[in-house]
């Protein structure tokens, strides 16, 4: 008898729905989580007045050097005093990058990972992503079409609750949404000038893993409408955006299937050459270094795109010298993010009498439309844009005036301005790849991620466009005062979107799992975090790994249902 | 633990005078006392004249009742690395040779007319420059809204909104 039917490693995004899954099959299973505990009560922030953050909730500038290096940088609209907790401390989970390159590798390790940190904007990929590879020969053919994974989606939406419109686009599908938060009166105006003059693009509204309209079933885990706070970052005592430490997790827990082990750092993953499954993992308590090991008759690799891939490059036997499943070779290799670092803003007229009441999450979405309904393009793929428009307020007093008409000027909306910023689809390339660090190991002997990423000629390309397409909308638009930067690529990792470090495909020596997120090589072994991805698309990924997480396990249970694995 | 508040009330009575010195008030004159952590006496002076002159008080608080000049100072000390403590005091050391060595003791009307000027030209249009002046505005702005009243009852601040209005019209 095994200590568990089922171990899930990670809690995060996409180990929260393999639990829940696995757990209301009647299996029992273990959640794995290399971080502490998160305590609402004790944790979450969220009600923190500004008045009660210490120093405008600004990291001393000596604390970020000593503790938050990477993470301050990439996410400082997110890292602040009140919610640091939620990040890595740098110096204490340290990575390598290969000289010339640079990569973000931004964390959060504690019960239901970043699902907690999350921007929460939430798009299904589209028929297209799934046959892109394909049609253009890059990387491997996604074993999956859209057709197959589309129930699964309106799976998981009912249960996370996403907030969007059905706006009837074929290349960023509707969905099982509630109701989505509504355009501000410029927005609108926006969407209106844009589609006129440009007939193949679309500016809908931001789809936001956010309820609006509470169902029955999310009633019953706590949860509750979205109060527009914009608190987000600190937690959410309303519980009403979709995390695993409010959703998923109470789901599988309250099966009575559950066991949450925290501080537990997997090492490696034991295999069973005579079988070919895996038996167990092994770990390393992340307070007192004690090993210990967990055996199991399923394992499921939910510990993100990185962590996934180190775990299967250091779980080396005499049958997978290079790691478990990894024959392909193709464990850490394929590495890939979005790509930010273009967009324009500008003031947008006419609503000076007009302001918002409440803090909404996301604004508006313009879905790709590059090699959609434009054919003109000068790079492969697309980009969507993130922005909205909305009353620039008191600008943290950068205006011009003081005494009474500038402090009363605080209290009017000031100018509207449109903001718009692109999130383009990275190529897959086997030669950007995270591997073991031949040399250093961190405090628990694990050795440290070495990166070597870098952009193609087709990201470069397609965000200089990006950058001229933003521009024209919004001159389109009527907007005045445009600003828009050079185009400044983000270091890759910075979106937190990485994925495809263990990619599906149709043949084990090009591919490492299958289309149901099993590894080719080993039956009894899934990997349902973003590492699946065979290419990136360009939308926000979380929902696919929530598809994906769900879709496996059914897949997995029915195996071990039927004597299979 | 002392809130937020509880600090800055204490502060407030420490740096003793400090809240009555609105534009209102007559002749600035600022006592700082020992429990200013960062700021000199004369640069408390500076920051407190200008804090007054930016965000007075009006039918609500001003920038003094709320004590922005022992939050900055507060911010200095405790956010602010060597490096940034160093180019703060240059800033302020600028900023008063600037608005003139007098600055700090001329009447409301006379210190606020030479302010004046002085943010005209800072936010005249041209890339920015007089980035001392315009960051210690900056700061001073982001200090106020950040107290319990200058969030609540000057910005009508809430924390709850509970629902989401894209369009108002403004009476």
């Amino acid at each position: 008898m095994t200590d568990f039917d089922a171990i899930v490693v990670g809690s995060g995004m996409s180990g929260g729905w393999s639990a829940k899954e696995l757990c209301e099959r009647g299996l029992r299973v273990a959640v794995l989580e290399r971080g502490p505990e998160i305590k609402p009560e004790r944790d979450y922030v969220d009600q923190l007045p500004p008045w009660e953050q210490k120093n405008l909730d600004r990291i001393s500038q000596d604390e970020i050097a000593r503790h938050y290096y990477k993470q301050y940088p990439g996410v400082a609209y997110a890292v602040k005093e009140s919610n640091k907790h939620f990040w890595v401390k740098d110096d204490e989970h340290p990575y390598e990058t290969v000289d010339g390159t640079e990569y973000d590798w931004l964390r959060g390790y504690h019960t239901a990972g970043r699902s907690i940190m999350w921007s929460r904007q939430t798009y299904r990929m589209g028929p297209q992503d799934f046959t892109a590879n394909k049609e253009e020969n890059i990387g491997t053919d996604w074993p999956v079409r859209y057709d197959e994974i589309a129930p699964w989606y309106d799976y998981v939406e009912r249960f996370a609750g996403i907030a969007g419109n059905r706006d009837g686009l074929k290349q960023l599908p509707d969905g099982e949404f509630q109701p989505a938060f509504e355009l501000t009166c410029a927005e609108k105006e926006f969407k209106a000038r844009v589609e006129t003059a440009f007939p193949g693009r679309n500016v809908i509204q931001a789809r936001v893993a956010h309820l609006t309209d509470v169902t029955d079933e999310q009633r019953a885990l706590g949860r509750t409408n979205c109060q527009s706070r914009n608190r987000c970052h600190f937690g959410c005592s309303f519980k009403a955006y979709f995390s695993s430490l409010h959703a998923t997790l109470p789901a599988a827990e309250r099966t009575g299937n559950l066991t949450i082990v925290h501080n537990a750092i997997v090492q490696s993953i034991e295999y069973d050459a005579e079988t070919n499954r895996v038996t167990g993992v092994r770990v390393v308590d992340a307070e007192n270094n004690e090993h210990r090991f967990y055996s199991s008759r399923l394992v499921f690799l939910n510990a993100s795109a990185i962590a996934s891939a180190l775990i299967l490059l250091q779980s080396k036997t005499s049958a997978f010298p290079n790691g478990l499943a990894n024959t392909s070779d193709q464990v850490g290799r394929n590495l890939m993010d979005h790509v930010s670092g273009a967009g324009a803003n500008g003031l947008i007229q006419g609503f000076e009498n007009k302001t918002v009441f409440g803090r909404r999450p996301g604004g508006i979405y313009i879905p790709r439309y590059a090699n959609i309904t434009e054919h003109d393009k000068p790079y492969k793929r697309g980009f969507g844009y993130q922005g909205g428009a909305t009353p620039l307020g008191h600008a943290n007093g950068q205006s011009p005036g003081i005494g009474r008409a500038f402090k009363e000027a605080h209290g009017a909306p000031g100018p509207w301005r449109v903001s718009i910023g692109a999130f383009g689809e990275q190529l897959p390339n086997p030669d950007n790849r995270v591997t073991l660090h031949p040399t250093k190991i961190d405090k628990w002997g694990n050795p440290l991620a070495l990166f070597n990423v870098t952009y193609s000629e087709n990201e470069r390309v397609m965000l200089e466009e990006a950058r001229k397409d933003a521009v024209a909308m919004l001159e389109a638009a009527g907007c005045t005062e445009i600003n828009s930067s050079p185009v400044n690529l983000t270091v890759p990792g910075n979106r937190i979107h990485e994925m495809g470090s263990a990619r599906m495909g149709r043949d084990p020596t090009t591919s490492v799992l299958n289309g149901w997120c099993q590894t080719h090589e080993v039956p009894n072994l899934f990997v349902t975090d973003g590492s699946f991805m065979a290419s990136s698309a360009c939308q926000n990924p979380s929902l696919s790994y929530m598809a994906f997480s769900a879709r496996g396990v059914k897949y997995a249970v029915d195996l071990l249902e039927e004597k299979v694995i | 633990m002392k809130t937020r508040r509880e600090v800055l009330q204490g502060l407030i009575v420490s740096i003793g005078g400090a809240s009555l010195l609105n534009a209102c008030g007559g002749v600035a004159r600022v006592v700082p006392s020992s429990s200013m952590r960062f700021y000199t006496e004369q640069e408390l002076a500076l920051v407190s004249r200008v804090s007054d002159l930016i965000i007075p008080r009006t039918d609500t608080p001003g920038a003094l009742d709320v004590n922005v000049p022992g939050f900055l100072d507060s911010l200095m000390t405790e956010w602010a690395n060597q490096e940034t403590k160093q180019s703060h005091h240059e800033e302020l050391e600028e900023l008063a040779r600037m608005l003139g060595g007098d600055f700090v003791t001329l009447s409301p009307d006379a210190s606020e007319q030479r302010l004046v000027l002085l943010d005209g030209e800072a936010f005249d249009g041209r890339p920015i420059h007089y980035s001392g002046y315009r960051s210690l505005k900056g700061l001073i702005t982001q200090a106020y809204f950040a107290s319990e009243d200058g969030a609540l009852q000057e910005q009508k601040w809430v924390a709850v909104p509970g629902r989401w209005d894209p369009c108002i019209e403004i009476q």
